[in-house]
């Protein structure tokens, strides 16, 4: 019976693998003609199978993307990185904590007119930035072509607010009560017990905050137009636009963009995944 | 990807607490949450509600002319117009088809996903990483990948599989550009994408489950697919609640890629535009902004509406 | 490269103003603040964001204007190409340059919304009498005179003489002796049936929906005898039977058509014939040396038509020194600034005296036939049966009428009915003129 059942089990988990192994190459199969492609010369990245071959290798086209993007004219490409990154960086954190403010006065507070503003959060939830996108364009005219304004926009976030909110409002009440006892109001309650209780709502926003930030598209291109404030998918699009296509060069931009986001992940996919997945589970 | 959106309130949630109003936590609560609600005012609210008003008028984007007033002449338009409609009409025709189609088959997929991976094996963790490693890729790239493996001629890497596949049998196919298949394409794109972020989710939503009640089914003599049915999607039903109106939602909002691939790699217009990609086209190519406002508002109330509809009958559901 | 950047990003008309300043106050456009100063100070320069090497041309233009005089300094600023229409459209006119680059087809909008000046006060006689008639035609709007061109733009059909003498296709040598429609496809079928890939034309499909496709596109609409505006109406133009006849022939082509993702598809040989402009000479002819045969399009009956038209420039209605600004155009176009651009990007020079001394396009030079298109020039509401280089429609609602047509076209393209989606344009265009009182001041 026991022999019986290891041998069940084992083809069990043969099937299992088999099912996973084929999934995992068909996802990482993009992946890996990106990463590839941006080490070929041009001609051999869209030349049917050959595209996959780990043939010509060279780190040619990186070369080449950093002396395009090399001049006053055409801009840096570490400036449009450094725009990306400190752009990321100030949305995330900005975010981090006027969100969670605003869904701890929510969830915990008991203050007057608080569920008639929160139904109008959660109604901001569903709208769209896209469909706001243009009067706000015209709205933020005076701040065209700074860093400012590929920010300000994105710090204050219906979803985030809502993502604390829901956490917050699971978290055990009787610390804080305690907290309440031993004299803390709720600025001290909040940053002392309820922030280091909450880690995992923080890396949740913080992933998805920085997620979509890194990959704005729409609102810089309507913004910004001047090369020291772009950021770094835009002028992907910019760069994949030049003729003639030069479609390794554009795999090794799109390496370069998407690799700083890679490495975090990789680094910190433990806390990433656990907290993505746990904050949802729970809210 | 864009920022997530979510209106799985769990509905005791909204239900109004008796209040125990005090000063204190009334000044705190308006000082914790005033940064927020500022921003939210200043950067979704006025430009919301300019929007609305903008699609009263008939107005140009660079203010040539003086706007006029023209009441709800664009929304009548947008249904009414032989033309205006048909192509508002199909856009809104796209937008629920990839609703219709990326719901049932990104979760089933996330799902079969999150139970392989739930398996007590070596090496889960590693694959895990390989199913999500797309979500954190930005559409603009996406849509530049896919475009060379989509390509229509032999040179296509999709194209060049299917030739090899079926030994030269079937000829290369423009994949984005046929009516027939360019809205299918960026489904699979967007699913590639999107799908190991709602794996994650449900993965964890698994591993809430307690390893009892398998255990206890075990010795009931339920197979497989009763445990599935009977404890497993019990147990993650309300993160299968979460993740479908995630995706119902950001499904209305699909735009980076459907804009890339039509202005860059001649996908199909008709077959492949949404309604976000209609409004902004108004904006671009006509200056009319009086319509992509109208657009607009008519997106956030086709959202909403799907919302409460979806609420409503899930909420049947769980009563019944 | 300059010109297929901005034709590809298209005229992403305009957007912005403040929206909520203007519904409260209700401003109107028109009027010109422009005031002639006295012709020293600074002054602004706005471009749009080239090649190195055009910028580079640019940048000593500049200099060289600074150095040249000691009262007028003049600054210049790039700007990005695909945000650069939306730029100019978002900043108020009061907060406009001096001086600016101008894509030529959305002119007429700037002219509607009171953002420039005309020039015929600020820049000397002499530079408007050497611009060539095909500046003028792109820079005038109203009847005035509001921008002049250091270079024009050319098109045509690029040829590979070897594939097609190996396919035994005789091909046209003059504009007169251009391909008809039937010659034309009957040349496609063969170089097809003797090309390894099976394909024989390249007409950058990729761009098809963007600029691209009126570009260079409307031509064969207009050699049909069909039109995209007639007496500013679109009904009865684009929707006419020549119309639709014109590019149910251009949709027929589509099997003999390399997607040509990779842009090499032509230069590699793989396909004998290119749908393209002066900015693919310099490679095409590396590619292929003596093989590379420069073609007009094909006429689809009253004589072929090319695309034409390219970057301006003009002076911001709201220069306090419009003396200034015309000093630095007329340096702008001299024959050395227009030379060193020219040589630049090999753009066809849009002055007389620089475009009679160029050697491609001069006769005898290899884009001979190019430089005849051009000097054979025509606004689209005046073709007439010899002239081939033919500018956009100079109208306010561009931006409409191009994004109809390129729409229909790759909707065409795609195997929709040409009757229908290019009467379906021809009604969208004609309701958004009527929306705006026809773009009459």
């Amino acid at each position: 019976m026991s022999a019986n059942n290891r041998a069940r089990r084992t083809a069990a988990a043969f099937q299992n693998y088999a099912v996973l192994i084929v999934a995992a190459l068909l996802m990482f199969a993009p992946i890996y003609y990106l990463l590839i492609g941006s080490l070929k010369p041009s001609s051999e990245v869209l030349n049917g199978f050959a595209g996959f071959l780990p043939t010509d290798l060279s780190l040619d086209n990186y070369v080449a993307v950093f002396r395009a993007l090399s001049s006053d004219a055409s801009g840096y490409f570490w400036q449009f990185m450094a725009n990306s990154l400190l752009i990321s960086i100030v949305v995330v954190v900005g975010g981090l904590l006027v969100n969670s403010l605003a869904g701890y006065a929510f969830s915990r507070l008991e203050w007057v007119g608080r569920d008639k503003v929160f139904i109008l959060i959660i109604l901001l939830v569903i709208v769209p930035f896209e469909s706001v996108a243009i009067p706000l364009m015209a709205l933020m005219q005076g701040q065209r072509d700074t860093l400012l304004v590929q920010m300000l926009p994105f710090i204050a976030n219906a979803f985030s607010v809502f993502l604390f909110y829901t956490f917050f409002l699971n978290l055990p009440k009787s610390v804080e009560e305690a907290a309440h006892l031993d004299g803390l109001g709720a600025w001290g309650t909040f940053f002392r017990i309820v922030v280091p209780n909450a880690k995992p709502v923080f890396a949740t926003v913080a992933i998805l905050t920085f997620l979509s930030s890194w990959g704005q598209y729409l609102w810089p291109s309507l913004v910004t137009s001047d090369p020291a404030v772009r950021p770094l998918p835009l002028e992907m699009g910019v760069f994949s636009d030049r003729e003639p296509a030069d479609w390794g060069q554009v795999f090794a931009f799109g390496t370069l963009l998407v690799l700083p986001v890679l490495v975090v992940f990789l680094i910190f996919q433990r806390y990433f995944v656990q907290s993505v997945a746990g904050s949802a589970v729970k809210g | 990807m864009a920022s997530p959106v979510s209106t799985a309130i769990p509905s005791s949630q909204l239900t109004v607490r008796k209040p125990r109003f005090r000063w204190r936590d009334t000044r705190d609560g308006v000082l914790m949450s005033a940064p927020a609600i500022i921003g939210l005012i200043a950067f979704v609210a006025v430009p919301f509600i300019t929007a609305i008003v903008l699609s009263l008028y008939n107005v140009q984007a660079d203010m040539a002319r003086e706007p006029r007033f023209w009441g709800f002449t664009h929304y009548i338009r947008l249904f009414t117009d032989p033309i205006l409609s048909g192509t508002f009409l199909r856009s809104l025709l796209n937008n629920l088809v990839f609703a219709l189609v990326v719901i049932p088959v990104q979760t089933g997929l996330a799902l079969v996903l999150a139970v392989l991976l739930n398996r007590k094996l070596r090496g889960m963790k590693f694959f895990r990483t390989f199913f999500f490693m797309p979500v954190v890729f930005p559409m603009a790239l996406v849509a530049v990948i896919w475009r060379l493996i989509l390509e229509r001629g032999d040179d296509g890497l999709l194209n060049a599989s299917v030739s090899v596949i079926t030994g030269g049998l079937v000829p290369a196919h423009d994949w984005l550009g046929s009516s027939a298949t360019a809205l299918g394409s960026v489904i699979l794109l967007s699913i590639w994408q999107g799908v190991g972020f709602q794996m994650v989710i449900l993965l964890a939503a698994l591993q809430e489950i307690p390893e009892e009640r398998y255990e206890a089914a075990r010795l009931d003599r339920a197979n497989g697919w009763q445990q599935f049915r009977h404890i497993t999607i019990p147990g993650i039903r309300n993160t299968l609640i979460f993740v479908t109106l995630l995706t119902t939602i950001l499904a209305f909002r699909v735009y980076d890629q459907v804009y890339i691939l039509i202005r860059t790699a001649g996908a199909n217009e008709e077959a492949t535009q949404t309604l976000l990609y209609t409004g902004t086209k108004a904006i671009f190519s006509e200056n009319n902004l009086g319509r992509a406002s109208a657009i607009s508002v008519v997106l956030f109330v086709i959202i909403v509406i799907i919302t409460l509809v979806q609420r409503g009958l899930l909420r049947q559901r769980s009563e019944g | 490269m300059t010109i297929t950047r901005t034709m590809r990003r298209g005229m992403v008309a305009a957007v912005a103003f403040t929206a909520t300043a203007l519904l409260v106050t209700g401003c109107s456009a028109g009027g010109s603040g422009a005031a002639a100063g006295d012709g020293a100070g600074d002054i602004d320069v706005w471009a749009l964001q080239g090649q190195d090497s055009e910028n580079a041309a640019l940048q000593a233009a500049v200099d060289g204007f600074n150095g040249s005089q000691s009262d007028v300094t003049a600054k210049l600023r790039l700007i990005a190409s695909d945000t650069y229409t939306t730029t100019i459209t978002s900043t108020p006119k009061d907060q406009l340059p001096d001086v600016l680059q101008i894509d030529g087809p959305t002119l007429a909008s700037y002219v509607y919304n009171g953002k420039l000046t005309p020039i015929s006060d600020h820049v000397s006689q002499e530079t408007i009498d050497n611009a060539t008639a095909g500046s003028i035609a792109e820079g005038t709007a109203d009847g005035e005179l509001y921008a002049l061109a250091q270079f024009d733009s050319a098109m045509g059909l690029y040829g590979n003489k070897a594939m097609l003498d190996a396919a035994g296709v005789t091909y046209p040598t003059s504009i007169d002796t251009a391909w008809t429609a039937e010659e034309f496809e009957t040349a496609l079928s063969a170089l097809s049936g003797s090309s390894p890939s099976g394909k024989a034309l390249d007409l950058n499909e990729a761009g098809l929906a963007g600029e691209w496709g009126t570009y260079a596109f409307a031509p064969f609409v207009w050699s049909a005898g069909g039109n995209l505006l007639e007496d500013n109406t679109a009904t009865g133009a684009l929707d006419s039977a020549a119309s639709v006849d014109a590019l149910t022939q251009v949709a027929g082509w589509k099997p003999f058509v390399d997607s040509n993702a990779d842009s090499k598809v032509f230069p590699d040989g793989r396909v004998a014939l290119g749908i393209g402009g002066h900015w693919n000479y310099p490679t095409y002819s590396e590619a292929l040396g003596d093989d590379l045969l420069v073609m007009p399009l094909p006429d689809f009956g009253t004589g072929a038509k090319a695309g034409a038209g390219s970057l301006t420039w003009g002076i911001g209605s709201g220069t306090q020194d419009g003396k200034a600004a015309g000093a630095f155009m007329d340096y702008l176009l001299n024959d050395e600034s227009v030379t060193a651009m020219t040589q630049a990007n090999g753009a066809p020079p849009a002055t007389k005296s620089a475009f009679d001394a160029d050697p491609l396009y001069k006769e005898g030079g290899p884009l001979a036939l190019f430089g005849e298109q051009l000097a054979n020039a025509c606004a689209s509401d005046d073709i007439t049966d010899t002239c081939v280089a033919v500018y956009r429609p100079i109208t306010a609602g561009y931006p409409t009428v191009t994004s109809q047509f390129s729409s229909a076209l790759s909707a065409i393209w795609g195997g929709a009915d040409p009757a229908k989606a290019l009467g379906d344009a021809a009604t969208s265009i004609d309701q958004n003129f009527a929306d705006n009182d026809g773009y009459q001041q």
